[in-house]
């Protein structure tokens, strides 16, 4: 503790150079934790989905829907306690750009089996009340500016739904209580769009509840089995793989993300590493100053080494600070298709952590050319 | 200026362990300111490959992709009789009627379900797309329940390879032969017979039309004509165009992205640039007060420098060029939200790209430099030389 001071004078030593490295450090902690908010929000779906949920789709793919018929026979199956269906609507607000996740759902079966969607009692009512109505997810809300009571127009995106543009009045802004639900989208009554549409009684996807995860493979079993060699075969899955296959659709986004951190990582021990060896070569003869007077060359490692350890540590902290402020859904809209992010917890700690490694590796071959610096000639050296 | 650039290249060299780093630091940003891009070009110009000058894609009005479109079945002899439209030998409309629909097949890198297109065709398909080429099999005989397979799909879903039998759409079809279409979407689609893949989905029109025009120049009258034709509820657009469309989405996504990040990491390795810089300076306090006192102007000295940091971040953005360049070629796949299915494409690193990220690195060495360049300049020389 009692060289603090000295470690501290040596950073400030150049404070133009400590800030510079300070920044650069700063920015890929920065990076690094707003690559990973991101890859957690696209992930978020898959971790935090319900095992008791079971999700079933036309084998062929999700695109093509089955008749009503699947969903009295699912029920019917022993094991699944309660369904509901959704579908996929497509409908396209305003143009592509500002377009949105729109799906019909049957509306007080999917509020019972996704208790995820949280609308307070009097929306809830008046959701289910209106054939036209609507609920919209906060994020969505916040993005487009909606409010309770709005009226909002979507424009026929897949022609089996008709022609005719669709008018919903918003009765209720939902909020998610997990991962499992995103509030990005837009849910309105099925039989609203079964009404208008080409072929009647379709269903995109039904979602079982079942009694216990523990029962999902053989629950699943069956209910394919039911439809197999008809003309709309199925395919059942647990949730998490529903959602799973949404991220995969992506394309290899871990490994992506992964590439460019690493990448981050590195630029960042060559300007960290960088600074710190041109810190201990200007230092030399101070250096082997104190050798003469009776330091340690342990003494002089640790010393280097905390100094490099502190300026990156710093760093790190505001990377961390700038990520929380500026990577939250209040600065950063994600529209569409990518799900909201924000810094959590665990990626602070991470990014901390990183710094505190680019610190100590940095510092590691500066701190010891300076322990092991001969003194003689250090002394002899003009710089 | 002679004299003073080759000093700085010099001084360079000496103090090689700092400038490789500085350098290091460069070449990181640069490679991946390049793969980022890389991604978004090999996309966009795997799209873009599909669409052929001379042909035009027809879909119902408003549709933005053939995923929602709609082509009656009354409409098909209609449009065949236009005069724009190109013969074949045998006197026949080049025309060929599309249905594409997407089913769901296990990728082989982590054997999730992607959405795979399957593309029914009419007969004169493959004389509208002539850059299609087999390297296994054959095509696939009309009537037969035969498919053929681009060859990225081949490789990239399970059970696609020449000779098995695939299930979908109620169905058992059997792949006869594997075909490049020079790298276009075409190349991760499933091809069979337009008319046995209706039954099978259930479908009873097409989804698109795509015609050869006798001449690319009869364009404008092959719309007029459709347009003006009130028994049709069709839009064409040259092929081209419509697939440009397309890769729009994605290939914003992507740049604006990879920018974003890039700009951020930039700023990092120019801080790490002007410590070199300002060290550099420092070091030779001495030397530069020599420098004045022979004669060099301020403006030479800030130049030297500049040149010297910019000399610097060129070289390390020829070695971020190099760490990128071996992904070019390699194939990666990702979904195209225009049509909801799943396309592969390669890695793309053209000249251009090379030359724009070099030019990016130099201008982060200009940056990085420019104030430690200019701190050079004005170091008063008496006390430059007093200097130890």
């Amino acid at each position: 503790m009692k060289y603090l001071t000295l470690v501290l004078k040596s950073a400030l030593r150049s404070k133009r150079r400590t800030a510079l490295t300070i920044i650069s450090v700063a920015l890929a902690v920065f990076l690094f934790a707003s690559l990973r908010a991101v890859l957690d929000g696209f992930n978020a779906g898959a971790e935090a989905s319900s095992s008791t949920r079971i999700v079933t789709i036309r084998s062929t793919s999700l695109i093509f829907s089955m008749p009503t018929s699947h969903a009295e026979t699912i029920r019917a199956v022993p094991g699944v306690r309660d369904l509901t269906w959704a579908n996929w609507f497509g409908g396209i607000y305003k143009d592509q750009q500002h377009s949105f996740a729109n799906f019909a759902i049957e509306p007080e079966s999917y509020l019972r089996v996704y208790p995820e969607i949280l609308l307070t009692p009097d929306e809830r009512q008046a959701f289910l009340a209106d054939r036209t109505g609507c609920i919209v997810g906060d994020g969505l809300a916040r993005t487009n500016g909606f409010r309770v009571g709005d009226k909002v127009t979507l424009k026929v995106g897949i022609p089996t739904y008709g022609t005719q543009d669709y008018d919903f009045t918003i009765r209720g802004i939902y909020r998610a209580g997990s991962g499992a639900v995103d509030n990005q989208s837009m849910m309105f009554h099925w039989k609203y769009a079964d009404e208008r549409s080409v072929v009647k009684g379709q269903l995109g996807w039904i979602v079982a509840q079942i009694a216990s995860p523990e029962q999902e493979p053989q629950i699943a079993g069956t209910i394919d089995e039911k439809f197999a060699n008809s003309p709309y075969e199925t395919k059942t899955d647990t949730e998490k793989q529903f959602a799973s296959s949404f991220v995969s659709m992506f394309g290899n986004l871990n490994l992506l993300l992964g590439s460019i951190a690493i990448a981050v990582v590195i630029a960042t021990l060559f300007v960290a590493g960088n600074t710190m060896a041109m810190s201990v070569r200007e230092r030399t003869t101070e250096i082997a100053v104190m050798r003469t007077l009776g330091f340690p060359g342990g003494t002089i490692f640790g010393l280097i080494a905390v100094e490099a350890l502190l300026m990156s540590i710093v760093g790190g902290a505001v990377g961390v600070v700038l990520a929380r402020v500026v990577v939250n859904p209040h600065v950063i809209p994600s529209g569409g298709f990518i799900p909201e992010v924000s810094v959590n917890d665990l990626n602070v700690a991470i990014g901390l952590a990183l710094s505190a490694f680019i610190g100590i590796v940095a510092g590691l071959i500066p701190a010891t050319l300076a322990s092991r610096l001969k003194i003689v000639d250090a002394l002899r050296r003009v710089a | 200026m002679g004299l003073v650039s080759a000093y700085n290249l010099r001084s360079m060299i000496v103090r090689k362990a700092t400038a490789a780093m500085t350098a290091g630091g460069i070449a990181m940003v640069v490679a991946v300111f390049v793969m980022t891009l890389a991604i978004a070009q090999g996309f966009r110009a795997t799209l873009v490959a599909s669409g052929s000058p001379g042909n035009a894609i027809v879909l119902r009005k408003g549709a933005t992709s053939e995923t929602v479109s709609a082509v009656l079945r009354t409409d098909v002899p209609i449009l065949e009789s236009l005069p724009q439209v190109a013969r074949g030998a045998d006197g026949r409309a080049l025309a060929s009627p599309e249905l594409v629909v997407i089913i769901s097949l296990p990728r082989v890198t982590d054997n999730q379900p992607a959405n795979v297109p399957v593309r029914g065709v009419g007969l004169k398909a493959f004389d509208l797309r002539d850059r299609l080429t087999f390297v296994e099999g054959r095509r696939f005989a009309p009537g037969t329940r035969e498919i053929n397979v681009g060859r990225l799909a081949t490789g990239r879903f399970k059970g696609l390879s020449l000779g098995s039998d695939v299930r979908f759409g109620g169905n058992t079809w059997k792949v006869v032969g594997v075909f490049t279409a020079d790298d276009a979407a075409f190349e991760s689609e499933v091809w069979g017979d337009v008319d046995l893949m209706q039954p099978a989905f259930q479908r009873s029109d097409y989804q698109s039309m795509t015609v050869k025009l006798a001449d690319p120049s009869m364009f404008d009258s092959f719309k007029a004509a459709v347009e003006g034709d009130p028994r049709l509820m069709l839009v064409p657009q040259r092929e081209q165009d419509y697939y440009a469309e397309q890769s729009r989405p994605v290939t914003t996504l992507i740049s604006v992205f990879g920018t974003f990040v890039t700009l951020i990491l930039s700023i990092g390795a120019m801080a790490g640039a002007m410590n070199t810089m300002y060290a550099a300076v420092a070091y030779r306090t001495r030397e530069i007060g020599t420098l004045r006192a022979l004669g060099f102007g301020r403006l030479r000295i800030v130049s030297a420098f500049l040149a010297e940091s910019i000399v610097l971040a060129f070289f390390g953005g020829l070695a971020g060029c190099i760490l990128a360049l071996p992904v070019h070629g390699l194939s990666t796949g990702t979904t195209n939200f225009s049509s909801f299915s799943e396309v592969a494409f390669k890695f793309r690193i053209t000249p251009p790209l090379l030359v724009g990220g070099v030019i990016f690195a130099m201008a982060m060495g200009a940056v990085g430099g420019l104030l430690p360049a200019i701190r050079a300049a004005r170091i008063p020389v008496a006390r430059a030389l007093r200097e130890i």
